[in-house]
């Protein structure tokens, strides 16, 4: 959606200072600031969210448990008894300090759980990504190459189907394909890599392939418009003309040039799908936030709610914010302009 | 699912003005007409449009009428699509839930839609602070994966279609300000439109005459594509049960009941998943059409291809 | 989910304050350290999938069936039921009753040691049982006649009642609920996390919403398991879980689909089993709303309600159609068949009241799709009567709170692991009750049942149950709709696993053929 880069970069140019003198320093402090704005808006959405709970969120997470004993426990704990200001900069402060509070259902506290399911969902958007990208690359490049002909329309069209399919119910062909079936590869679960590699990745296949799919389909059309921008640039006819030969071109300038700005879009996706694989998740039974995410919002366990949407968010700012500045590294125009 | 809208960000721009507009409208549908994708994806929405609308007429049984011994029945003479496992009809089901589907998309995508694109408009034309508020406050919404937004909205609603509604317009909201946004800041500096301010046009004359009609093109084309992604959200959320609810036949909610027959009924699963498909690609097939159309670059390219 | 009805103000209130001591000790304890990686990959280890994650590992405070499954191996009770429901020794070796039948005398097994290598003692049973009384804990009520709790010696333990309490042995060993905990471990509040019990299997290690490992118990009085552990995972998709049976990745679960369950047992790599369950499951209607409080009318919906079909498309095959709630396996079943499909006399009950349409606030939870599934196919039913159902689909936690206020015109769910009649009949229909939620008021009812309580004759008291359960059902105080099956399934490498009618899963006897 936002994904484009140019759209991640911030638009007030106000806050340049003379004391920076370098650009390069100028837009770091820029974009750090920005970040730094959103992070807080960010915040303020993530602290809403329990404030909009229509009736009383404590009340309502405990349900049958309810005491007026348990009650008083919970409210203090979470500090919800406390005016609205300093509920807000208390929630604001323990964010900061990585203190996201603890679960209404089971006490533990929230940033241990969060920390516990970050690593299957960060191998599920990973091995997406790894996917999309053997999807994207070949295919946005033969598009570009035969811009206009039958193979750029085929893609075409191929790609939007891609966008198009639903990614859970992909997730639930291939599981009735591979595993119903044929029997090849488990449906479900996970197996960290450093207690059985091979099972981990036969576990890994099928959710990533699914969640790659889709990622692949985008990224085919960035990949093309990427390869197409360089291609449209006079280098290569330069170097054509020069009688170089066709796949030295290719290799030598498509390849270097046209690398920025996909690696830009892959990380922005990455940054995506790790937000976007919580049905995925909850398909193959893969115990990442995604599927922690679900079971809190059927437990109504607000502060894990809370958690998860604030550290993905808090990811994509900061995927955003390493994939600008090493854009504005690689690429001086950017940062110049 | 995806939050990278294809090509989104190609959409930002605005319409060329070229010709008088009634020319341009009819030239602009005869182009759209003449991609193949396009025309096809206009007359594949127009059929679902038009079965949404009569399928309660259309259905062969109703989408509720359980019949439990004929309960999982392969597709047949009697049951097009097959049956589902209490032995409701998986085709009048189907077609029942695009009237379910497409309503939860048009009406989210319509909040969407006019709060996006008033917020945008009022932030490109005014400027200042004003429009430094608006745009970060759509950049926090923007650091939310979609689905992930939805769902919390959802978790604090509590599951009902309504909260599906308004979980999908929040979270296409900040993409209409930000299309809406980038068009106006370009027309403002359009020579008619500084005249108009010279001239001391009220402002919201020249809003609704100038900036609205001049930012229609790029709106329309996230329009087609957020109805695509608006009806992939509701499945996804019908799909995790937060959606529409049992026994309202929905496309996600279909699919969540056919994951226990996967071995054994395969058209419980195969046609309420199609149907997403065949919807959404149209969606988005009519929105890349449209864009091509409004793309100057793109445009001249195939007219010039169409007279060769 | 068993009965966690009754918990409605009794939830432990140490909870938050164990949980919060639970979080800063885990807190601290996971600064610098390595990460557990979780069991090793091992032949000797049990890899069982169960349906969802325990909600808290401490036996008296959860109603969670997922927790119930895994503290069944953690766990023991003073006594136990066997395969047929009798109760049988455990770690009370044998039991005494005095002359007035009010006082219960138990004779502990000595030598056992808890997990963390302390003696289990009278006082542990002291403590276990002052424990769920006094803070009042999701089972005092099956306690409700003990009046003391007290150490004769080491290893003797009496228990006075107020009055004869003919299923006393039920109440305090019926289900892991009762177990007997160490006090260091349920005071410093660790229980919830990490249990520590006197069972087969000691837990070793969890990682939320992944797993949690027990090992085997050396030390354990019934001899050591002859398995190295037992690890649970959750795959709440049966056919997730099934698929990952025959890949091999599990060696027993019971998310099994019902559909699946014909064609699962002609499946030679796998042993697939079913037993008729101690469960039912039941439609109520709140008598204290219109028209619902009129008799006619709700025999008319008994009479309209397709059980077939619904037994049908919950249980393919596996759920068995039961008018009232003790299912035939039992030896406290009564045969009772009043309300056959009929909507003519249904149509003829509505006229006679009055009624000629209605609408139905139906609730049922998202938990237990079967409840989902049955509501489908009741709204048409009921349909043809001229009864309006829209069916509300909530989650447990509001699904409970509206039932105790009185928020609904009708409910579906369902009862689990009862075994003696007093489970099935007494919190639900005395007039008293307090699972009465739907407001049943019949004071012959009131009698039988209270006599069921007190009556120490076994016939006698059977006949005062099928005579309360038949004005029940009469009444229609709940409209009873089926048993459902247990239905498990494991590798054929996994061996000596024996499937019970209480679904408590008891792994400490079985065995792992080397390779297969």
């Amino acid at each position: 959606m936002s994904a484009a880069p140019q759209n991640a970069a911030p638009a007030s140019q106000t806050a340049s200072s003379k004391v920076l003198s370098s650009p390069v320093l100028r837009f770091l402090a820029r974009r750090l600031l920005y970040t730094a704005v959103v992070l807080l808006g960010v915040m303020v959405v993530v602290f809403a969210l329990v404030q909009l709970v229509p009736g009383d969120p404590i009340r309502i997470a405990l349900g049958t448990r309810y005491t007026p004993e348990t009650y008083a426990a919970l409210q203090a704990a979470s500090g919800l008894d406390r005016p609205l200001p300093v509920q807000f900069f208390s929630y604001i402060g323990s964010a900061l300090t990585g203190d996201l509070g603890v679960s209404f259902r089971n006490g533990a506290p929230v940033t241990l759980l969060l920390l516990e399911r970050l690593p299957a969902t960060l191998t599920l958007a990973l091995g997406g990504l790894v996917v999309a990208l053997l999807i994207a690359i070949p295919l946005g490049t033969l598009a570009a190459l035969k811009e206009g002909g039958w193979a750029d329309g085929v893609v075409r069209v191929l790609s939007q189907i891609g966008v198009s399919v639903p990614d859970f119910w992909m997730g639930m062909l291939l599981i009735t394909l591979f595993s119903t079936v044929l029997g090849w590869l488990p449906s479900a679960g996970y197996t960290p890599f450093t207690q059985d590699p091979a099972g981990w990745l036969s576990h890994l296949l099928l959710p990533a392939v699914t969640v790659g799919l889709v990622s692949g389909a985008i990224m085919t059309r960035y990949v093309r418009a990427a390869v197409l921008d360089v291609a449209h640039a006079g280098v290569i006819r330069t170097a054509r003309s020069k009688g170089l030969r066709r796949a030295v071109v290719l290799g030598r300038h498509l390849g270097r040039n046209a690398l920025v700005p996909v690696l830009t879009i892959a990380g922005i996706q990455l940054a995506t799908l790790l937000g976007g694989v919580i049905v995925v998740e909850v398909v193959f039974a893969w115990p990442g936030l995604g599927r922690m995410m679900f079971d809190a919002v059927s437990s109504r366990d607000y502060p894990v709610i809370q958690g998860a949407v604030l550290l993905i968010a808090v990811i994509f700012l900061l995927i955003n914010l390493i994939v600008d500045l090493l854009y504005a590294i690689v690429d001086p125009r950017i940062r110049l302009a | 699912m995806s939050q990278l809208a294809p090509g989104a960000g190609a959409a930002s721009g605005p319409a060329p003005e070229t010709g008088t507009p009634g020319s341009r409208r009819a030239s602009a549908w005869r182009l759209l007409l003449s991609s193949p994708t396009g025309a096809a994806g206009l007359v594949v929405l127009a059929v679902l449009i038009l079965a949404a609308v009569t399928a309660r007429w259309l259905a062969p049984y109703g989408p509720n009428d359980i019949d439990v011994p004929n309960a999982l029945a392969p597709p047949s003479g009697r049951n097009w699509l097959g049956t589902d496992e209490l032995g409701r009809d998986v085709f009048s089901r189907v077609l029942l839930a695009a009237e379910v589907s497409l309503q939860v998309a048009l009406v989210s995508v319509a909040i969407a839609l006019v709060v996006g694109v008033t917020f945008g408009v009022i932030a490109g034309y005014a400027g200042g602070w004003l429009d430094l508020v608006v745009m970060r406050s759509a950049d926090v919404l923007f650091a939310f994966p979609i689905l992930l937004l939805a769902l919390a909205i959802v978790a604090i609603q509590g599951p009902a279609i309504s909260s599906v509604m308004i979980a999908i317009g929040v979270v296409y909201t900040p993409i209409f300000a930000r299309v809406a946004r980038a068009s106006t800041l370009s027309l403002r500096q359009e020579p008619y439109v500084q005249a108009a301010r010279t001239m001391g046009v009220p402002t919201w004359q020249i809003l609704l005459r100038h900036i609205l009609p001049g930012i229609s093109g790029p709106v329309t084309v996230q329009t087609s594509i957020s109805l695509a992604f608006a009806i992939l959200s509701e499945a996804a959320l019908s799909f995790l049960g937060l959606g529409v609810q049992p026994p309202n036949p929905s496309w996600g909610r279909m699919l969540f009941d056919a994951q226990g027959f996967l071995a054994s009924a395969w058209w419980m699963a195969v046609f309420p998943g199609l149907a997403i498909l065949v919807t959404v690609l149209a969606f988005n097939l009519v929105g890349d059409a449209v864009r091509d159309v409004l793309d100057p670059r793109q445009r001249s390219m195939i007219e010039s291809r169409r007279k060769r | 989910m068993r009965k966690h009805r009754q918990r409605r103000n009794r939830l432990a209130r140490t909870l938050v304050a164990a949980a919060s001591a639970v979080s800063l000790s885990l807190l601290a304890g996971c600064v610098g350290e390595g990460v557990d990686l979780g069991p090793a990959s091992s032949d000797r280890l049990v890899r069982a999938a169960i349906g969802g994650a325990p909600d808290q590992l401490d036996p008296h405070q959860t109603s969670s069936y997922f927790s119930f499954q895994v503290l069944e191996n953690v766990y023991d009770t003073l006594v136990e039921p066997d395969e047929n429901l009798q109760m049988q020794p455990a770690l009370a070796e044998s039991w005494d009753i005095s002359e007035d039948q009010l006082t219960w005398t138990f004779h502990l097994r000595e030598g056992v040691t808890f997990h963390d290598g302390s003696d289990f003692t009278a006082e542990d049973v002291v403590y276990s049982y002052t424990r769920i009384i006094d803070e009042e804990l999701a089972n005092a009520w099956r306690l409700a006649t003990v009046e003391e709790v007290t150490a004769t010696g080491e290893y003797t333990v009496e228990i006075g009642v107020s009055q004869p309490t003919p299923n006393l042995l039920t109440a305090i060993g019926g289900f892991k609920g009762m177990a007997i905990v160490s006090e260091d471990n349920a005071e410093s509040g660790d229980i919830a996390q990490h249990p520590i019990g006197t069972g087969p299997f000691s837990f070793r290690d969890s990682r939320d919403g992944d797993y949690i490992w027990l090992e085997s118990n050396p030390d354990y009085w019934g001899g050591a398991p002859a398995v190295d552990g037992v690890q649970f995972s959750y795959i709440s998709e049966p056919t997730t879980a099934i698929a990952a049976l025959r890949s091999g990745e599990v060696d027993w679960t019971d998310s099994v689909p019902p559909q699946q369950v014909e064609a699962l047992s002609r499946d030679q790599a796998i042993a697939l089993d079913t037993l008729v369950s101690t469960d039912y499951w039941y439609l109520a209607m709140n008598q204290d709303r219109e028209p619902w409080s009129d008799e006619r009318v709700r025999q008319a919906v008994a009479y309209a309600v397709d059980r077939d079909s619904i037994a049908q498309v919950v249980g393919y095959g596996t759920a068995v159609v039961n008018q009232l709630a003790i299912p035939e396996t039992s030896p406290w079943y009564a045969a009772y068949d009043r309300y056959s499909l009929d909507p003519g006399q249904a149509q003829e009950l509505m006229d006679e009241a009055g009624v000629s349409e209605a609408s139905m606030d139906l609730m049922v939870s998202t938990d237990y799709p079967e409840t989902v599934t049955a509501a489908q196919v009741i709204a048409d039913n009921l349909a043809a009567i001229g009864i309006d159902v829209s069916i509300r689909t909530l989650d447990m936690a509001t699904w409970l709170d509206d039932q105790d206020q009185g928020e609904f015109d009708a409910l579906i769910m369902g009862w689990l692991g009862n075994l003696d009649p007093d489970d099935y009949y007494y919190a639900q229909h005395h007039s008293e009750g307090p699972s009465n939620a739907q407001g049943y008021a019949n004071p012959d009812v009131d009698e039988l049942l209270d006599a069921g309580r007190q009556e120490l004759d076994e016939d006698r008291r059977r006949e005062l149950y099928a005579e309360a359960a038949t004005l029940i059902a009469d009444d229609v105080s709940y409209l009873y709709l089926y048993n459902p099956s247990v239905i498990q399934a494991h590798a054929q490498r996994l061996t000596g696993y024996e499937m019970r009618s209480d679904r408590a899963v008891r792994f400490r006897d079985v065995n792992l053929e080397e390779d297969a």
